[in-house]
């Protein structure tokens, strides 16, 4: 009887003594998307080099035949057009997450457009209103096409950016990997489902296992975080460095430090960070994980080249411009309670619901807004809101854990956590809600359509935490 | 308690009745037991305290990888708790009660060990009120599970 499994650490560390420090590649090709013919992104099975050499490559799915897909990068107010294609054995889609487009581009089978048969394409055209970093990924069956590799980075720069020297993107995943070093195949267990969902034992950033990444001592960097792991929460600890969070989920915030000096970003966020490097030339300093108790670990170290760049931290603005989001009228704002149910050790927080949530979970169906489990992209409203009207959500996560709650279409002020008003009011696409935390959330109801709103842990989504919310450019009218 | 036997478990357990007639006497000893469960799941805290407090020392691992453990120590996907814990050379899963496990310890039948699939209500560690009664599987190697225990 053996129960040994490699530990993420492990594997980490086995790397480590095969590679001799290699330093990780930069974001791979970034594709302008103006003028001409589209960006095309094909998605197809394919290989990537996760782990440093010897190993072998991993099999993964992914786009144009990496992980992360291609960088693409456009201003702000540009047009973007993709080409998908699909080289999958499966439908697919893609879903452009946390910038704001026209219902009919948003990438969600069934809901906003026929599924991307095999052998198939589609195109996507959207104007980019707002700058900030985006990402791409599948909305048909997202556990494992965006567990097998098919994601991708979005960034809108703004016509007038913040100075830096550098500006870096992050595309955090997680991988549960098998010993031989492949995916492990067990996509849609009940454990994944019913706990934490699919968390991995393998970290790549930007499809790599880093091992350490150079800065110069004086060096002001953005840092642009995207978690594109299914599941797993990130809380990145920067140790002697003071990160300053600019924007969440692509949003501009006001500058500050993040709480207790820990960036959490869980599934699907965005955090983007500037980071001084007020360390000395040859120093290195160790970014770790520590959102989980017991299983923290080192991430990356950042080592830091023989010469300085500059002896003093520079004064420049770390403001960015506002993206032009409806303000959401609090005083006329109609309040809405959603309540989230089930999972692991949820029974006793159902109520008045519990049996009828009982019997859905005997069907597999795990997770419940407003008492229902979603089987599928298709359903009733679980709210019509008429376009240009303000809202409040009341969210509250009635089960013991954790869920990022990601909203297509919008942007959203996290107004309130806990009954107490939030220091920044920051926007985001997708807020983090811890177990049995109420949160908050207001927008202006802008963007005709029928648009997702479920959990970003995939799982979790998979197992019925998703709903649809209606703006009804009708009813705006009356 | 009615007792259930699977085919191979009936055979093993007749076996190991003899040398647990002939332990009955001393006290089981407090076992060293390794529960792995997932970082932020409460409920197997409390059944690692359950344990503790019918004597056992128990050392709790937090895990991302439980799925694989349990699988790699045999017990099948539909069959898993929510934690599992490795007391000698027995596995346990999930929310056993106590007397299955001494039981299992005493009579120490040529099994894997033994689960009790999901998270029942009213199981030791999980809180809430018991709704049916708890099916306990013993799991071998190349076996489907079988029935070991309805409590």
């Amino acid at each position: 009887m053996t129960h040994k499994t490699l530990s993420r650490r492990q594997m980490l560390r086995r790397g480590a003594a095969f590679a001799a420090a290699p330093l990780l590649s930069p974001v791979h090709t970034a594709l302008a998307a103006s003028s001409g013919d589209p960006i095309v992104l094909r998605a197809s099975a394919g290989q990537a080099a996760l782990r440093p050499a010897p190993y072998g490559p991993t099999d993964v799915w992914s786009y144009n035949g990496s992980v992360p897909g291609p960088d693409i990068r456009v201003r702000q107010g540009e047009r973007v057009r993709v080409l998908a294609r699909n080289g999958l054995d499966e439908e697919t889609t893609i879903h452009w997450h946390g910038i704001r487009t026209p219902n009919a581009m948003d990438g969600v089978p069934h809901l906003t457009q026929k599924p991307i048969e095999v052998g198939g394409d589609f195109l996507y055209e959207f104007d980019a209103l707002d700058a900030g970093t985006f990402w791409y990924h599948p909305h048909q069956r997202s556990s494992e096409q965006v567990g097998r590799g098919l994601y991708g980075p979005l960034i809108v720069e703004e016509a007038d950016p913040i100075r830096v020297d550098r500006d870096l993107v992050w595309m955090l995943d997680d991988w549960r990997m098998t010993q031989g070093g492949q995916i492990s195949g067990d996509f849609g267990n009940r454990h994944d489902a019913m706990h934490s969902g699919r968390i991995g034992n393998t970290v790549t950033i930007n499809g790599q296992i880093p091992e350490r990444i150079a800065v110069r001592a004086g060096e002001r960097v953005r840092l642009r975080l995207i978690n594109a792991a299914n599941a797993r929460i990130f809380g990145l600890d920067f140790g002697d460095l003071a990160p300053v969070v600019i924007a969440l989920d692509g949003q501009p915030v006001a500058p500050h430090r993040p709480e207790a000096g820990i960036v959490i970003i869980g599934p699907a966020m965005r955090v983007d960070l500037v980071i001084d490097m007020t360390g000395r030339p040859d120093d290195s300093v160790t970014v770790t994980d520590s959102f989980y108790e017991g299983l923290e670990y080192s991430l990356v170290d950042l080592a830091y080249e023989p010469d300085r760049l500059r002896a003093t931290v520079p004064d420049w603005s770390m403001d960015l411009p506002p993206n032009p989001l409806a303000e959401p009228d609090m005083a006329t704002a109609s309040r809405h309670q959603i309540v989230f149910n089930g999972g692991m050790m949820g029974q006793t927080m159902m109520g008045g619901g519990m049996a009828s949530m009982m019997g859905q979970m005997r069907q597999g169906n795990l997770w419940f807004i407003n008492g229902k489990a979603a089987t599928g992209h298709m359903m009733d409203p679980l709210l019509t809101l008429p376009q240009n009207s303000s809202h409040v959500f009341e969210l509250d996560n009635r089960t013991a854990w954790h869920h990022p709650i990601h909203f297509h279409g919008h942007s959203f002020r996290v107004t309130a956590r806990g009954g107490q008003p939030t220091r920044h009011r920051e926007w985001q696409d997708t807020v983090l809600m811890a177990p049995e935390e109420r949160v908050e959330i207001a927008f202006v109801a802008d963007n005709p359509g029928d648009w997702m709103f479920h959990c970003h842990i995939l799982e979790h989504q998979a197992a019925g935490m998703m709903g649809v919310i209606r703006v009804d450019a009708e009813t705006s009218k009356t | 308690m009615e007792k259930i036997f699977g085919f191979f478990s009936l055979s093993a357990t007749g076996a190991a009745a003899v040398v647990a007639m002939s332990l009955s006497a001393a006290p089981v000893e407090a076992e060293e037991v390794t529960l792995y469960k997932n970082p932020q799941c409460g409920c197997c805290e409390a059944y690692a305290d359950y344990l503790r407090q019918n004597g056992f020392t128990v050392e709790v691992k937090p895990t991302h990888d439980l799925v694989q453990i349990s699988r790699d120590a045999g017990i099948p996907d539909d069959f898993q708790g929510c934690h599992t814990a490795f007391l000698g050379d027995y596995v346990v899963g999930g929310h056993v009660p106590i007397n299955v496990v001494n039981r299992m310890l005493e009579e120490r039948p040529e099994i894997v060990g033994v689960t009790l699939p999901g998270m029942p209500m009213g199981s030791p560690g999980m809180g809430g009120t018991k709704r049916e009664p708890f099916k306990v599987y013993s799991v071998e190697e190349g076996v489907n599970p079988t029935v070991y225990a309805v409590e």
